[in-house]
């Protein structure tokens, strides 16, 4: 987080000062992009709803989920969360919400199918501790700065002619200057991106732990994990810009081994690395 | 100047003092309250089980003895629910699990009564709320754990000791020095005629 304020404030000095842009219109510019990305998150329950097609979870028929929430919501000392159910056949869980107030959980019909009692609780375990750690919060800020950053760099390129013209220094020193920040405003929204997800991967370890600390039972988790990572299907539901609100990608990007750099671009951490921190905590 | 860092360092002394008395406060109630929730977990359990005993008693004929012993620890249940007291409450409820346990391992070896839809869904629930009385104690656990720890923990042991919050016993979680032993008997399926 102190990462992208600071990066943020960078650019916006650099915008400012080595390319003379008013800093007024500059912070008109976020303040629109916020208020716009602030109603997206603020009302993140509804909206994932209605967009996902979910229905309202029930008590008998989806007695376990119903239950297993019920008595992990009291041992976590939260208000119960709303409870959604899913039909689809590829098994995943999402959590959302701006906070325990106003938390729903997600269930698809394939993960209530597949899954046992015991890796459900581990499953709901994971995204109470999303919710419990404002985690959505968290990740809802965070979009707000990558876009805030890509707006940035996005209306520099374009108002290139219009640099300004004052001589400020030396001639050389201005066309270094001028060449570097070039190239950082070019990368910005790239580097967003990846501080976004690392943040996001980070948090998804977290959550894994929280959870396991929740249920007292780590391996419920893991091999809930085992079996939602042996399905391949992808879930028709999600799309890029909700795939990390997901316990596991839904999207399917999980690659069984991924080279370094290629892995700076994954929502979520491997799955193989989950189950095996889980499987290590005794 | 010296006269305006003395009001400041007073200030932050004062709001120190009243957060962590404020927190030390919402963790006892906390406590009392997470007490009361056992109990209540055990009530809820407690009425469930006369319908379970009658439902699964018509498949079982030569079973007595277990029925016996879920009724006596219902009865003992039911007379700490509203005591307050956390130890007798879940020693008490100890006994009711162990109990109901028993009888859910012999229903699970009956076929008869896994096909009976309701009465597997009166099984699942009672088996659920006994979930909810071990959430609900390690709640209590949790809780306890957390508010000794503020009261020990330098500075704001000094805010306990000021304020006279004492440590709380928690629970002694039975069976914890005993070695548990798996008898003979125990090791044999259950033999039931119908």
């Amino acid at each position: 987080m102190v990462l992208f304020v600071v990066f943020i404030t960078g650019l916006v000095w650099l915008l400012a000062n080595v390319f003379n842009y008013n800093p007024d219109l500059i912070v008109f510019a976020l303040l629109l992009s916020t208020l716009m990305s602030f109603g997206g998150f603020w009302w993140s329950d509804k909206i994932i709803l209605t967009l996902s097609g979910a229905r309202p979870a029930d008590r008998q028929k989806e007695f376990n989920y119903y239950t297993v929430a019920e008595n992990l919501a009291m041992a976590a000392q939260l208000p119960m969360p709303k409870l959604y159910v899913l039909d689809d056949s590829a098994p995943n869980a999402f959590a959302t919400g701006r906070d325990p107030q106003h938390a729903a959980i997600v269930v698809t019909t394939g993960l209530l199918q597949k899954l046992n009692r015991t890796e459900i609780e581990g499953v709901v375990a994971h995204e109470l501790s999303h919710i419990k750690n404002y985690d959505i919060r968290l990740m809802g800020v965070v979009t707000i700065l990558v876009g805030s950053v890509t707006l940035l760099a996005d209306w520099f390129l374009h108002g290139l002619r219009f640099g300004g013209d004052d001589e400020k220094g030396s001639g050389n020193l201005r066309i270094i200057m001028g060449i570097v920040g070039f190239i950082l405003i070019l990368l910005s929204p790239i580097i967003a991106q990846l501080i976004q997800l690392t943040l996001s991967r980070r948090r998804e370890y977290f959550a894994d732990a929280a959870g396991a600390f929740l249920t007292r039972y780590p391996e419920g988790l893991a091999s809930a994990l085992e079996k939602i990572s042996a399905d391949t299907e992808p879930l028709e539901a999600a799309n890029k810009a909700t795939a990390h609100l997901y316990i596991t990608d839904p999207l399917k990007n999980n690659k069984g081994s991924v080279n370094w750099f290629a892995g700076l671009f994954n929502t979520h951490p491997p799955i193989a690395e989950r189950i095996r921190l889980l499987r290590q905590m005794v | 100047m010296f006269g305006i860092a003395l009001i400041v360092l007073l200030a932050v002394v004062v709001l120190y003092l009243w957060s962590v008395y404020n927190q030390l406060v919402t963790l006892k109630t906390r406590i009392g309250a997470s007490i009361q929730e056992i109990g209540n977990q055990l009530k809820r359990q407690a009425d469930l089980i006369p319908n379970l005993v009658a439902s699964v008693k018509g498949y079982m004929n030569h079973e007595d003895k277990i029925f016996t012993e879920i009724t006596d620890a219902r009865k003992a249940v039911m007379e700490v629910a509203d005591s307050g007291d956390a130890q007798k409450l879940v020693d008490a409820g100890s006994r009711l699990q162990s109990a109901l346990g028993a009888l859910r391992v012999i229903v699970e070896a009956i076929p008869q009564i896994q096909a009976a839809g309701p009465t597997m869904q009166l099984m699942n629930e009672v088996r659920d709320t006994s979930d909810k009385v071990m959430y609900s104690r390690r709640t209590l656990i949790d809780l306890t754990a957390d508010y000794n720890i503020r009261i020990a923990i330098f500075p704001s042991s000094l805010v306990a000791n000021l304020f006279g919050f004492a440590a709380q016993t928690g629970l002694k979680v039975p069976n914890q020095d005993e070695v548990l032993q798996v008898k003979p008997a125990e090791t044999q399926t259950p033999q039931v005629t119908l």
